[in-house]
């Protein structure tokens, strides 16, 4: 079709001067193994402690081994294959091929975090660890640093909370393929034994201001230091990992063999002779979706599935943790914290069927000082829905004194449309058991 | 316009009308292609854009747009339209005319109505704002084509008493009339808690290089543009075709899918895909203030590039039909205004909803990245560990790594015989601000890195004595200050014509 007359052009800016920026950007500079600037030594108990547990020490003491990336191919509810791209930790038997999601990483505040990462199969990749604030040669993006097969990650976690790590290849195109886990910062002494801390298990403790909640026990206020490491946290018995995602198959399945699919490339002149194909990644129609790396059943869009009773995370995947739920089953009188992440490029609504405080969005605990002291964590009602879209996280608080056999409703909204009258479209119901007795 | 104007709209200044009460701060910028007024005269038209790729040939990166034109002054032609500064209090004169060929409008909720213009007719009148946020002007007619078109823009209003009559004894300023308690707290707190060491929002510091204007604020207006269903409004009779809304809101929000690939590997592809380079309806230009990729991430007036210790306000709006999830690396930020209510609970998050017509604000503190390791590890402006000669902050061996590396040569944009050097240092601090789904992240449905992207930028930290500027190239420098180049890239990507 012509393009309609109009006398009028708007000419592209100019990139003059500005060539190098412009290259960075369109075909980021691919790296291998650089050096980790401003380098220290990684003081992270985390990986001995799981190899103890398991019997196999980690190949370097106090660092992290993810491989980037492992191919898997897993069969949805309906029996169909899918392909995914996933992180191997290699120091971990069960985890060395991949998994989807990748293993949860647990780091207490205030270590010196080491991840090393060795590319397999066609790089590049990065690791980009959301909501952890590092330097940019450490933020993993390939368009502000490098993209890497082979590197040392290096941080230092200053705030408790609800994270996660994904690969920022093509910003998050290989987060939808599946190139990713989530990410705890527990407090200083979590993976310390004594004075109440249960390093390989429950109760555990995380960071949070319920004063105004006194039904949740075993709050401490305090000074937020190194010396006060449970100042501002509250012990929880339970713990429920929600990571709700969704699967377009024939990006999976079609696009995903060729794993370069529509990279543009610089070639002898920027902004002259730049390679640039088209595409179809503006267009993505999910038909799967997950919890936790469980397939929803019950149908393909407007469908609603179930859950499973009792899924439980197993401990190798877990940081060495034992317990972690993902359907909740969980005694009276006892306090269950729910992480919960939109992993999902549609748009979230979660509902619980009882009244939850939430303690936290994205790694910032509400009300800790000094600075939450400009908010405070709040109670949603049982049915009272809460919106959130790809990329966030909120941490929730239950307590219940009677019984419930009943479900959370994760609605996943379609992105497009949505907040637009007679436009917004729920693709997908997931129901997820709560048991408490 | 005077020669110097037209150099800092050749440059990509960013148009924006000061309507009413002078902000030098703004105006001084030179990021900001700042005019002063007292009148709004505005011409609704068409224009056709080239998007952020440029295509060889038959360029296909272009985009067919309505927009509204700032005749006087004379800006050049954009979508969205300029974005305009104005306060509490001022009278704003407006004048109109549609050059289209139906009837069009201006309004703005709650502040004014043009009603319908007809094609051809101009239409006057005068507005006060008395309350202080983020609007969204748009074409209300024929909801939601006319504004999805490309008639909007942002409307920002201040305070008054940003101009002198200070309200609350020792209370610093902040963007609103009526700020709840938590957000007083926080801009009362910029520049003076321990845990805030640098300037309030309401400082500057003309010493820095550049100067530190005071008010720092920023606009990120989301949009998504459709070539394929744009053309098909801009041919279609008034009232007919993708002009009907529900037949244009099929093909933005739900056209069937097709494999669109030019990309000869996917050939070799099992199974393969084959070659289609037809496009369905939805949108596959993505744009911040008309930008993507490297037009918005490294745009000044677009991206914040401040110094640690230099808190801003960014608003952020959404004018088309997709919901966009707005993540920001290096410093989790402050909801404190969603959709008109200044909030009374500062949620500080690393990631925010923009939904369709969406408005809101997030003040970005501008703290060091907290996770770069330092002596307690508790997130605050604490030294950095000993590592090497130095300690990790700043971080003096990253500010020395060149990515790509020092050597990396391609050939000029401007001199076809003169081989440059694309090396780029690791200083000053680049972080992206992104929307975290793929599908937005593309352009014409490729990708990196031509979608709805832009960032924050730290250019120096102002608590580190000796450090208030981090080491910058020559190439930053000039993007920083806008202060050469050429006003626009021909040729197009491909072979020259």
């Amino acid at each position: 079709m012509a393009l309609p007359n109009s006398n009028i052009i708007i000419p592209r800016r100019s990139i003059a001067g500005m060539e190098g920026m412009w290259a960075k950007m369109w075909d980021p500079p691919t790296e291998s193994n650089p050096i980790t600037p401003e380098r220290l030594n990684p003081t992270n108990p985390v990986p001995d402690f799981v190899g103890t547990l398991i019997g196999r020490p980690p190949a370097t003491p106090n660092t992290l081994d993810l491989e980037l990336l492992d191919g898997l191919t897993l069969p949805a509810w309906d029996g169909v294959n899918i392909d995914f791209m996933t992180f191997g930790n290699k120091d971990i038997p069960l985890a060395s091929g991949g998994t989807f999601p990748g293993t949860t990483i647990r780091v207490p505040r205030g270590v010196i975090f080491h991840a090393t990462t060795k590319g397999k199969g066609p790089p590049p990749h990065t690791i980009h660890w959301h909501g952890m604030e590092p330097t940019p040669m450490n933020d993993g993006v390939g368009h502000t640093s490098m993209e890497i097969g082979d590197y040392t990650y290096q941080w230092q976690p200053n705030f408790i909370g609800s994270y996660f790590y994904h690969c920022h290849r093509n910003t998050v195109q290989h987060f939808e393929m599946g190139l990713y886990g989530f990410l705890i910062i527990e407090p200083p002494d979590a993976y310390t034994p004594g004075g109440g801390n249960n390093p390989g298990g429950y109760p555990r403790r995380t960071a949070a201001n319920t004063s105004a909640f006194p039904q949740f026990p075993g709050f401490q206020a305090g000074e937020i230091s190194p010396a006060d490491p449970h100042a501002y946290t509250i012990p929880y018995d339970y713990e429920a990992l929600w990571v709700c995602d969704d699967v377009d198959s024939f990006w999976h399945n079609v696009v995903g063999q060729e794993a370069k699919a529509f990279y543009p490339s610089i070639l002898t002149r920027p902004g002259v002779d730049d390679q640039f194909f088209h595409g179809h990644f503006h267009d993505f129609n999910a038909d799967y979706w997950y919890i936790t790396g469980v397939s929803v059943d019950g149908g393909y869009q407007g469908s609603t599935g179930t859950i499973p009773p009792n899924v439980v995370v197993p401990m190798d995947l877990n940081s060495g943790v034992t317990g972690m739920q993902v359907s909740i089953n969980a005694q009276t009188g006892k306090t269950i914290l729910v992480r919960c992440l939109c992993a999902s490029y549609n748009s979230m609504r979660v509902t619980f069927p009882v009244d939850v405080v939430i303690i936290a969005w994205d790694g910032r605990a509400l009300g800790v000082p000094p600075f939450g002291r400009y908010s405070r964590a709040y109670k949603v009602p049982a049915g009272t829905s809460i919106r959130m879209s790809v990329a966030r996280r909120f941490d929730a608080l239950i307590r219940s004194t009677t019984s419930v056999n009943d479900f959370a409703t994760v609605e996943f909204i379609n992105t497009r449309g949505e907040n637009v009258p007679g436009r917004e479209q729920i693709v997908k119901t997931a129901l997820i058991p709560i048991v408490i007795n | 316009m005077k020669r110097r104007d037209f150099i800092k709209y050749g440059m990509g200044g960013l148009a924006t009308l000061v309507v009413g009460t002078k902000m030098p701060w703004l105006m001084d910028n030179p990021a900001y292609a700042a005019v002063q007024t007292q009148n709004l005269n505005f011409t609704i038209t068409d224009a056709v854009k080239e998007m952020v790729t440029h295509e060889p040939g038959n360029n296909q990166a272009t985009c067919y747009f309505w927009i509204y034109r700032s005749n006087s002054p004379a800006f050049p032609p954009d979508c969205p339209g300029p974005q305009i500064y104005t306060t509490v209090g001022d009278t704003i004169n407006i004048s109109i005319t549609n050059e289209l060929d139906e009837d069009h409008a201006l309004f703005i909720p709650g502040m004014y109505n043009s009603g319908p213009i007809a094609p051809g007719a101009t239409v006057t009148g005068t507005f006060r704002p008395n309350r202080a946020g983020s609007y969204l002007y748009y074409d209300n007619l024929n909801t939601p084509v006319n504004r999805v078109m490309g008639l909007h823009g942002a409307l920002i209003v201040m305070p008054a008493n940003l101009h002198g009559t200070r309200a609350g004894g020792s209370h610093r300023l902040t963007p609103y009339d009526r700020p709840t308690p938590a957000v007083q707290q926080l801009f009362d707190d910029f520049g003076r808690a321990p845990w805030w060491p640098g300037l309030a929002w309401e400082q500057g510091d003309p010493a820095a290089n550049p100067p530190t204007p005071p008010f720092r604020q920023y606009v990120w207006l989301n949009h998504q543009a459709s070539p394929v269903l744009f053309n098909e409004v801009g041919n279609a009779a008034p009232g007919t075709g993708a002009r009907i809304p529900a037949n244009f809101m099929d093909g933005f929000i739900s056209d069937p899918f097709i494999a669109t690939s030019n990309d000869p590997r996917l050939l070799l592809t099992v199974p393969a895909v084959p070659l289609n380079d037809t496009f369905n309806r939805l949108p596959h230009f993505f744009t911040i203030c008309g930008q993507s990729g490297h037009f918005s991430h490294n745009h000044p007036a677009i991206t914040p590039m401040n110094r640690v210790g230099e808190p801003c306000v960014v608003h952020v709006l959404n004018a088309g039909l997709w919901t966009h999830s707005m993540h920001l690396h290096a410093n989790h930020f402050y909801i404190t205004c969603v959709n008109g209510r200044v909030q009374s609970n500062l949620l500080w998050v690393d990631t925010f909803t923009s939904k369709p017509m969406d408005i809101y604000d997030m003040v970005i503190p501008y703290m060091r990245p907290p996770d770069i390791p330092n002596v307690r590890g508790i997130g605050r402006a604490d030294a950095g560990l000993p590592a090497g000669l130095g300690t990790t902050w700043p971080p003096q061996q990253e500010f020395d790594v060149h990515q790509p590396k020092v050597g990396t040569t391609k050939i000029s944009f401007l001199n076809p015989g003169t081989l440059i050097d694309i090396a780029q240092r690791q200083s000053p601090l680049v972080y992206p601000m992104h929307d975290h789904s793929e599908a937005s992240q593309t352009a014409q449905g490729g990708n990196y890195n031509c979608g709805l992207i832009a960032g924050m930028t730290i250019i120096g930290d102002r608590n580190t004595p000796g450090w208030r500027e981090f080491p910058r190239d020559a190439d930053f420098d000039m993007m920083l200050t806008l202060g050469n180049g050429a006003p626009v890239t021909k040729p197009g990507g491909g072979t020259d014509p």
